[in-house]
């Protein structure tokens, strides 16, 4: 009853304290004025200082790539320069070819069973899940030469299938795995808690609520995990260094050796002929612009599911 | 103490109500051995609306989830007690929980429909998850639940569209839609119209009356004047001194805001706490 009784004294103004209070306020706010310019002018130096590595790479690139690229560059196989013609080092189909057939074949491996182990993840609280996890996130750790060396050791000798594509595919995968699953749970966690319960409300079975109401609620995530998977995956020379058999054909088949664009820049570097070193620049180039196009492409779908949420 | 409040509260609700849809024996709701409600005896008449009031804190939304075994995805939830079904014990019976929640649906506090899905999609969904697919089957429970929800008019012409195209208002009718779809016997409310304006909030009030003759209707609610609005019976819950929630009187409404047996119920329906 106390401070029910306090309630009913009038407050008593002091001018003094008041006057007092709105000097040092103000003192402070001019301070902090101050703090926060000099703060923003650090952070955009920050910004510059940062971009200057990025802003060369590309500029390098563009100078060094467009030169080499013309249309045979795309659409011929590559030839071997000799004395009498140091400059035909014909084009790099067979990796551009290979590059996209790998990261197809790893996409199909891959992003099924990481949605559905992601969704596992995300909609169960059992041991298994919690193993499953760790795995996940060591495996997205592990440097990726080890897929290549698993790949080889697996793949290529003890089911015996050859150097081939679908050997490159399965190193890949496997690295693309584990941000699948992280993504995909991420993303699954994020559906609000409303939505499972209205479908179970429904009378629906919670493996049924978790593909068709909670999966559905999470795609936009999902598709973007992917996309980032898949961007990664071929831009990496080492898990496909040793399996992939460097073809020289523009084959589609699974079962055939293939090139890759990383690779053909790893092989083409240590060349003795210049041209073919200079080629390594385009192969660059294309290189880029595909994780360039591959972000992008996920950063527009996540904003246009975004929009439509909203 | 209890016993005879709720003997008492059991003796009227038969003279006077007629069937009964659900029957609440002593219910209790703990999480992780925390008591979050209990001592909840009564029954649910069928054909009425039956009001779940009180203070925050006091276990009516708990209580409620209860009646559909939602708590039973809640690690370390307990539900003890008797719930009956037409005679037969939710918790304990032979009735499956998918079966269950078929029969006894539920309308969320904020509008909930599946954002991913159609208008039309939405309505059917329940039945969809029960493995119906028979198109006919599926539009003529789509037209009637709409029709019931009253919001076929306004969403005839557009029932491809996206659901979450619709209002706040008409996404709750939606999702009452979708529950009467499934045409179940008693409808769980949980505060179906805190989130919507005034208008919006009166024509689902106008729509629980007409609905009431196809279905028990249980709704928790924090506003007073819409509980005596559109309740016929009335349960009224105080958080207890060891802040577990309690039933402290089940009535008619009538007698509930107009001469409640005990006198905590008075001061709250008047407004002097909570």
């Amino acid at each position: 009853m106390s401070d029910m009784t306090e309630l009913d004294k009038p407050i008593e103004v002091d001018n003094e304290l008041r006057n007092e209070i709105r000097r040092i306020s103000q003192h402070s706010r001019a301070r902090r004025a101050t703090v926060s310019k000099v703060m923003i002018a650090l952070c955009a130096v920050a910004l510059v200082v940062s971009a200057v590595p990025l802003v060369l790479l590309i500029l390098q690139l563009l100078e060094k790539g467009i030169p080499v690229i013309d249309k045979t560059f795309f659409t011929t196989l590559p030839s071997t320069p000799s004395l009498i013609a140091p400059n035909a080092t014909g084009g790099v189909s067979n990796a551009i070819v290979g590059s996209i057939a790998l990261s197809l074949y790893a996409s199909v491996l891959a992003i099924p069973l990481g949605v559905l182990v992601g969704v596992y993840l995300a909609e169960t609280e059992t041991k298994l899940a919690s193993s499953l996890r760790v795995i996940a996130q060591t495996m997205a750790g592990a440097p990726s030469i080890l897929m290549g060396l698993f790949a080889f050791s697996f793949v290529v000798r003890d089911l015996n299938i050859g150097f081939t594509a679908i050997a490159g595919s399965f190193a890949l995968a496997v690295l693309m795995l584990p941000v699948i699953v992280i993504s995909t749970e991420i993303a699954v966690r994020g559906v609000p808690n409303t939505l499972r319960e209205a479908g179970l409300a429904l009378g629906a079975k919670s493996h049924t609520v978790s593909l068709r109401v909670v999966l559905p609620a999470a795609v936009s995530g999902i598709v973007t995990g992917s996309i980032l998977a898949i961007s990664r995956a071929v831009g990496e020379t080492a898990p496909v260094l040793l399996v992939i058999g460097g073809g020289f054909t523009n084959s589609w088949k699974p079962f055939d050796p293939v090139s890759a664009l990383p690779l053909t820049i790893f092989e083409n570097a240590k060349s003795e002929w210049p041209s073919q070193r200079a080629q390594v620049w385009g192969v660059a180039l294309v290189l880029v612009a595909f994780i360039f196009v591959l972000s992008l492409s996920a950063r527009m779908w996540a904003s246009r599911k975004q929009q439509v949420r909203n | 103490m209890t016993e005879i409040k709720s003997g008492a509260a059991v003796a009227t609700s038969a003279d006077i109500r007629g069937a009964t849809a659900m029957q609440l024996r002593d219910v209790a709701v703990s999480f992780h051995g925390r008591t979050a409600v209990r001592d909840c005896t009564f029954d649910i008449a069928k054909n009425r609306v039956t009001s779940l009031i009180g203070p925050s804190g006091s276990g009516k939304t708990t209580l409620l989830r209860a009646l559909n075994r939602l708590h039973d995805l809640t690690p370390g939830a307990k539900v003890s007690g008797q719930i009956l079904l037409e005679g037969t014990d939710i918790y304990r019976g032979d009735v499956t929980v998918t079966e269950l929640r078929t029969r006894v649906g539920m309308v969320f506090q904020r509008p909930n429909p599946f954002p991913t899905m159609s208008i039309y999609d939405n309505v059917v969904s329940g039945l969809r998850f029960n493995g119906i697919k028979k198109k006919a089957l599926l539009d003529e429970a789509a037209e009637t639940s709409l029709r019931a929800a009253a919001l076929w008019d306004s969403v005839e012409s557009r029932l491809k569209v996206a659901a979450s195209n619709l209002s706040g208002g008409e996404q709750q009718r939606l999702c009452i839609a979708r529950a009467l779809a499934m045409d179940p016997e008693v409808l769980l409310m949980d505060e179906p119209t805190s989130a919507l304006d005034p208008i919006a909030t009166l024509r689902i009030e106008e729509l629980m009356t007409t609905l009431k003759s196809r279905v028990t209707i249980i709704i928790v609610t924090h506003n007073m004047q819409q509980a005596a609005r559109i309740s016929d019976d009335c349960a009224f819950l105080l958080m207890g001194e060891d802040r577990a929630g309690e039933l402290i009187e089940f009535d008619t409404t009538e007698k509930i805001f107009n001469n409640p047996k005990d006198s905590r119920t008075l001061d709250y329906t008047l407004g002097r706490f909570g």
